[in-house]
C-alpha cells in the first residue's frame, strides 16, 4: 500500500477503512479456526435432504417433454390415474395459482399447457405412494405433441425468419456499455487484433442431487425443505405459483451438498412443483431428481459466442477496445435478465468484458436471445468465466504480436487506485492487483520461466512440450442490484450464549463458519458459545440470496450492526457489578474488563445473566445494504458494483504434441480479497475454484445435438478427478475494503474465473496454437497444432 | 420376486436381513439400517459418493447387489470412530481443511482408508490414484490429499 501511494499520479481520494474498536486486536477473526460443521461431516452425522425420512410422504414426479420445441395438442392422463397407489396426476389446469416460476421473470411454466420449449421442460406430474409406482405412473401418461422447428443458436435465434419461441420473439435483453469515441480510439492504435471466442454450456455437477420435501399445514401454510442456496427466492416463487401470501410459505434449508449458483435456481423448480403436489393431495409430498434429470432440466452456465476486437499503441497502452456478446438463454430467463440496474447475469458479462483494465474508448454491446436449448442460470463467476477467457486470451495474443511479455503488458493497462473502469467508475479503494501480479510473478518465476512460444519447426522435435500462460481477472462483492439488503437477529441467552437467525446458506463454503467467527469476535465471546439457526424464512429476516461472492461481506456488516445494542446492554450490566464506568469497559474473550486493569473482570455470561434479570435489551437487529449502485442501464455508464476482488493466475502446462493431452503441472493463483476471516477457508475457495476454473479450460462441456443433451450422466459429463490436479499455491493480499466488516471482500467466485484462460495461454505459449473455443480437448488442441504444422507458421 | 436372506457384518455388527434379489447395497445400508452417512450422488458408479468398504475393498455401494454382500465385512463411515474416538484421517481431514460441503467426504475417508490399510506410507501420486474414484467438486482435491498425506505420517505403521 505505502508503494501504491508514493508512485502514484492519482487524483483519487483513497477511502480508507473506518476500524470499529473491535479490531484493535482481534480474537477469532483471522484465523484459520475449525469449521463448525466440520466434525458432523467427517463422522457422516450431518443429515442432508435425502437423509431425512418422511414416513407416509408422497412421492413427486415430472413427465418432461422429449421435443426442443413443440405444441402440446392433448394430454391424457386416464391411465395413470388407473395405476393402483397413484394420488394424483396434475396438467397445466390444476396450477392452483399463477402458472410460472423463475428467480428474475417468472415465465418458466410449473406445467407447459400449450408448448414445450425445451427438452426437459415440464408436462405432467404425478403424486403416488412410492417412487416406483409414481415411474409408472408417469410412463402411462399420454401426450401429443405437435413438433415445431427448432432453434439453437442464439445468432440464428435473432434471424428475421427464426423459429418465435416466444410471440414477443427470441430477443430477451440487450446491454451496452459505452464510453469515449470508439472509432477514434482504433483511428489512434498502431495494432489491432480482433478474434471469435466460443464458450460451451457448464453443468454445475454439485454431488448432492436435488431434492425437497413439501408438507401442507391444516392451518393454509406450508413447509417446502430442502437444499437451497437461496431461500427468499424460492419462497417468492412458491407462493404466486398456490396463490397464497407469502408469510404463509415456509422455506427452510437443508444441508447444501454443493451449490456453486445451481443451488439457487433448482430448488425453485423442484421445490414449485412438490408444492403444488403437496397442495392438491393434501398430503407430504417428497420429490428427488436423479443425476441425469438434474442435468437435463436445471441450469447451466451460459454458452457465448464473443467477438472482441482491442486496438493499443505501439508501447503497448491499450487505446480501444470494442464487443458483441450473443449470449445463449436458453429456453427460460432463469437470472440471464438485468435485474435493475446492473444484476443478472448478462448485464454482469457486458460490464466485465473490457477487463480490469484502462481503455478510453470501449464500445460493448450484448444480446440476450432466447434458444430451445437447456436455460442458463447463475453458475460460480456469473457471466464473468465466459468473458475473462475473451479479454485474457485477446490480451495474450496481442502481446505475443507486439512480441512482449504478457506480463509486462497486462502490468502496463491494469487497474490501480485511482483508475477508471469500462463504465467509468473511479476505483478509490482497495485495488491490489498489481500486487497480485507482483506476488504471482516472484512464487511462480514467470521470469525466466516464460518464454515466447516455440518456431513451427521445434513441434516435431519433442513427443511433450512445456509451457506457462497467465491471465487476471476481477469479481464484484454483491450483485448490483438496488435492493441487496441483508438482514440478521443476534439473540443473546442468559448465560452469555448467542443465537444467530439469518438467512443465508451453508453449502460448503464455509459461511457458518466465518458468521460465526464475526459475531463472536464482534460480542467478544467464544466461537463455541454462537450458534447459528438453520436458516428458516419464518424466523429469519429477509437475507437475499447466497450468491454474488456477497455473504461474508453482507450478513458480515448486518452481524457487525446487530452486536452493538447486545454490547451496550452488556456493558451496562457489567458496569454495574463492576463498579466501572462503561467507557473503561472491554468485552473480549469472554470477559468484560477494566481497560486500565484487566484483572478487574466479570464473565460476560454474568453480564448476560444481569442484563436478562435486570429486563435489559438481550437482542440486536441488523440490516445492511451495501452502496447503491449509480449503474445507467442505457449508457452502460457508472457505478455497478461497490467493490471487486482482483486475481493473478500463472498456469505452467505440459501439451503432449502426439495426442494434444494437456497436463497442468502446476498453478499459482494470488488474490487481493480484502481481509481474510478465515484463512484456510479462504485457501479452500481458491483451490477448489481454480479446479472448477481446470474444468472449464480443458474437459467440460454439456454436449448438444438437435436440442438433446448427450453425457446427461457423470460417465460422460466429465468433471476433474486428483489425478487432474496439479499444485496449487493460494495466495493472498489484503487490501482491506472500507466497506467491508474487517475489511472483508468476496471470495467464492473470483478463483475460478482466470484460471481457464491461464491455462490455455500456456497451451498457446508450449506450442504456438491458440484455442478460441472451450474447452481445450485433446482433439482441439491436436487439430489446432497439425493446423499449424501443415501451414508451417 | 421373493426376498432373500442374507447376513453380513457392517463396522463390526452382525445383521440379518431380507433383501429383494435386485436390491442395491446403498440402499440396504441407508434404508434398511439407517446408515445415512453413505451418500448417492449418480447412482451410476462414476461419483464414488457411495464408497464402503466391501471385504477389504473399495466398492462403489450404489452398483452392488445387495446379495453380493452376503457373508462379508463392510465398513462405512459410521464405522470409522472406535469407542467416540475420530479415526486419524478423520482427524486430519477436520484440521487440515479437507471439508467443505461434505458430500463427498465418507467417501473420501473410506477410500482413502482402504489405501492406508494396504499402503501406510503411500506416496502423493498413491494417494491421488486411490481417491481419484471419488468426485469432489467443492475442495479441488489439494486439502484432501494432504490431509491424508498427513494422516498417513501421523499414524504409526499399526493403526493404519
Amino acid at each position: 500500500m505505502e508503494k501504491e501511494k508514493t508512485k502514484k499520479k492519482v487524483l483519487v481520494k483513497e477511502k480508507v477503512l473506518e476500524m470499529p474498536p473491535v479490531m484493535a486486536e482481534l480474537s477469532t477473526v483471522g484465523k484459520s479456526v475449525i469449521r463448525v460443521d466440520a466434525y458432523d461431516k467427517v463422522r457422516g452425522k450431518l443429515q442432508y435432504g435425502a437423509d431425512i425420512d418422511y414416513p407416509g410422504a408422497l412421492h413427486g414426479k415430472v413427465l418432461r417433454s422429449p421435443y426442443p420445441h413443440a405444441l402440446i395438442k392433448k394430454i391424457d392422463t386416464e391411465k395413470a390415474k388407473e395405476v393402483p397407489g397413484v394420488v394424483a396426476v396434475l396438467t397445466a389446469k390444476d396450477v392452483p395459482g399463477r402458472n410460472g416460476f423463475g428467480a428474475i421473470v417468472p415465465d418458466q411454466p410449473v406445467l407447459c399447457g400449450d408448448k414445450v420449449r425445451f427438452v426437459g421442460d415440464g408436462v405432467a406430474m404425478v403424486a403416488a405412494i412410492s417412487e416406483d409406482i409414481a415411474f409408472k405412473a408417469i410412463e402411462q401418461i399420454e401426450v401429443e405433441y405437435e413438433v415445431l422447428p427448432a432453434v439453437f443458436s442464439p445468432i440464428e435465434a435473432l434471424k428475421p425468419d427464426a423459429p418465435k419461441i416466444y410471440d414477443k420473439g427470441n430477443l430477451l435483453t440487450t446491454s451496452r456499455v459505452e464510453k469515449g469515441d470508439i472509432e477514434k480510439g482504433f483511428k489512434e492504435a498502431d495494432i489491432v487484433l480482433e478474434r471469435t471466442y466460443t464458450v460451451p454450456i457448464l453443468e454445475h455437477a454439485y454431488i448432492e442431487p436435488d431434492v425437497v420435501i413439501a408438507i401442507p399445514h391444516p392451518d393454509g401454510t406450508i413447509t417446502v425443505k430442502g437444499p437451497m442456496q437461496a431461500p427468499f427466492t424460492v419462497r417468492r416463487n412458491i407462493a404466486p405459483v398456490l396463490g397464497i401470501p407469502i408469510n404463509k410459505v415456509q422455506c427452510v434449508q437443508t444441508p447444501i451438498g454443493g451449490g456453486f449458483g445451481g443451488k439457487e435456481d433448482s430448488p425453485i423448480d423442484i421445490g414449485a412443483r412438490a408444492a403444488v403436489l403437496a397442495w392438491k393431495t393434501g398430503k407430504p409430498v417428497r420429490m428427488e431428481f436423479d443425476r441425469e434429470e438434474i442435468t437435463l432440466s436445471t441450469c447451466k452456465r451460459h454458452p457465448m459466442i464473443i467477438t472482441c476486437k482491442i486496438g493499443a499503441k505501439k508501447d503497448g497502452t491499450f487505446v480501444a477496445l470494442e464487443g458483441t456478446i450473443y449470449n445463449e438463454q436458453g429456453a427460460y430467463a432463469s437470472l440471464g435478465p438485468v435485474i435493475p440496474p446492473a444484476g443478472g447475469v448478462h448485464a454482469h458479462a457486458v460490464v466485465m468484458l473490457a477487463g480490469p483494465y484502462m481503455i478510453p474508448n470501449v464500445k460493448i454491446e450484448g444480446y440476450l436471445v432466447y434458444t430451445n436449448h437447456p436455460y442458463g442460470g447463475a453458475m460460480r463467476g456469473f457471466g464473468a468465466p465466459q468473458v475473462n477467457f475473451v479479454h485474457e486470451s485477446l490480451i495474450d495474443e496481442l502481446a505475443a504480436l507486439m512480441k512482449m511479455d504478457p506480463y509486462q503488458l497486462r502490468m502496463k493497462n491494469c487497474f490501480e487506485l485511482g483508475s477508471e473502469t469500462a463504465t467509468g467508475q473511479v476505483l478509490d479503494q482497495s485495488v491490489g492487483l498489481k500486487d497480485t501480479l507482483e506476488k504471482a510473478r516472484s512464487e511462480f518465476h514467470w521470469n525466466p520461466k516464460w518464454k515466447p512460444a516455440p518456431p513451427v519447426k521445434e513441434l516435431e522435435k519433442a513427443d511433450k512440450r512445456k509451457g506457462v500462460g497467465m491471465a487476471i481477472g476481477w469479481y464484484r462483492t454483491s450483485i448490483g442490484t438496488y435492493g441487496d439488503g441483508c438482514g440478521v437477529n443476534l439473540h443473546l441467552q442468559e448465560d452469555g450464549s448467542v443465537l444467530i437467525f439469518q438467512g443465508l446458506t451453508e453449502m460448503g463454503q464455509g459461511i457458518c463458519t466465518v458468521l460465526s467467527q464475526i459475531a463472536a469476535e464482534a460480542l467478544g465471546t467464544a466461537l463455541e458459545d454462537v450458534r447459528i439457526v438453520t436458516p428458516d424464512t419464518d424466523v429469519a429476516p429477509e437475507s437475499g440470496p447466497t450468491v454474488g461472492s456477497r455473504s461474508t461481506t453482507l450478513m458480515g456488516n448486518a452481524i457487525l450492526l446487530a452486536a452493538e445494542p447486545i454490547r451496550r446492554s452488556l456493558l451496562e450490566s457489567a458496569s454495574e457489578l463492576l463498579v466501572i464506568p462503561m467507557e473503561r469497559l472491554v468485552i473480549k474473550n469472554r470477559r468484560v474488563y477494566d481497560r486500565d486493569d484487566p484483572n478487574r473482570f466479570v464473565d460476560l455470561k454474568e453480564a448476560a445473566r444481569r442484563s436478562m434479570a435486570m429486563g435489559r435489551r438481550m437482542m440486536g437487529q441488523g440490516w445492511y445494504a451495501p452502496p447503491k449502485p449509480s449503474f445507467h442501464p442505457e449508457t452502460g455508464q457508472g457505478s455497478p458494483y461497490f467493490v471487486y476482488t482482483y486475481s493473478t493466475q500463472m498456469a505452467e502446462v505440459e501439451v503432449d504434441v502426439k495426442t494434444g493431452a494437456v497436463e497442468v503441472l502446476n498453478l499459482v493463483a494470488t488474490f487481493d480479497i480484502g481481509k481474510a476471516i478465515n484463512p484456510l477457508m479462504v485457501e479452500g475457495q481458491i483451490e477448489g475454484g481454480v479446479m472448477m476454473g481446470l474444468g472449464y479450460a480443458l474437459m467440460e462441456e454439456v454436449v448438444m445435438k438437435d436440442g438433446m443433451i448427450q453425457n446427461l450422466n457423470l460417465q460422460d459429463y466429465i468433471i476433474p478427478t486428483a489425478l487432474d490436479m496439479p499444485d496449487i499455491k493460494p495466495i493472498y493480499v489484503e487490501y482491506l475494503n472500507a466497506y467491508g466488516p474487517f475489511g472483508a471482500k468476496g471470495i467464492g467466485e473470483m478463483p475460478n474465473i482466470p484460471a481457464a484462460p491461464a491455462i490455455t495461454n500456456a497451451i498457446a505459449n508450449a506450442v504456438g496454437v491458440r484455442i478460441y473455443d472451450l474447452p481445450a480437448h485433446p482433439e482441439r488442441v491436436y487439430t489446432a497444432i497439425k493446423k499449424r504444422v501443415a501451414e508451417g507458421t | 420376486m421373493a426376498k432373500e436372506k442374507i447376513q453380513f457384518e457392517v463396522n463390526g455388527k452382525h445383521v440379518r436381513l431380507e433383501v429383494e434379489p435386485d436390491e442395491l447395497l446403498i440402499d440396504v445400508l441407508r434404508d434398511h439400517l439407517g446408515l445415512k452417512g453413505t451418500k448417492a450422488g449418480c447412482r451410476a458408479g462414476e461419483c464414488g459418493a457411495c464408497s464402503v468398504i466391501l471385504n477389504d475393498k473399495v466398492v462403489t455401494s450404489c452398483l452392488i447387489p445387495a446379495m453380493k454382500a452376503d457373508g462379508g465385512k463392510i465398513k462405512t463411515v459410521e464405522g470409522l470412530e472406535t469407542d467416540g474416538e475420530l479415526h486419524p484421517l478423520q482427524k486430519a481431514f477436520v484440521e487440515k481443511g479437507a471439508i467443505q460441503c461434505g458430500f463427498c467426504t465418507p467417501g473420501m475417508l473410506l477410500s482413502a482408508k482402504s489405501l492406508l490399510d494396504q499402503n501406510p506410507h503411500p506416496t502423493i501420486e498413491e494417494i491421488k490414484v486411490a481417491i481419484s474414484g471419488v468426485l469432489c467438486r467443492c475442495t479441488g482435491y489439494q486439502k484432501i490429499i494432504h490431509a491424508i498425506d498427513y494422516a498417513s505420517k501421523a499414524t504409526p505403521s499399526k493403526e493404519a
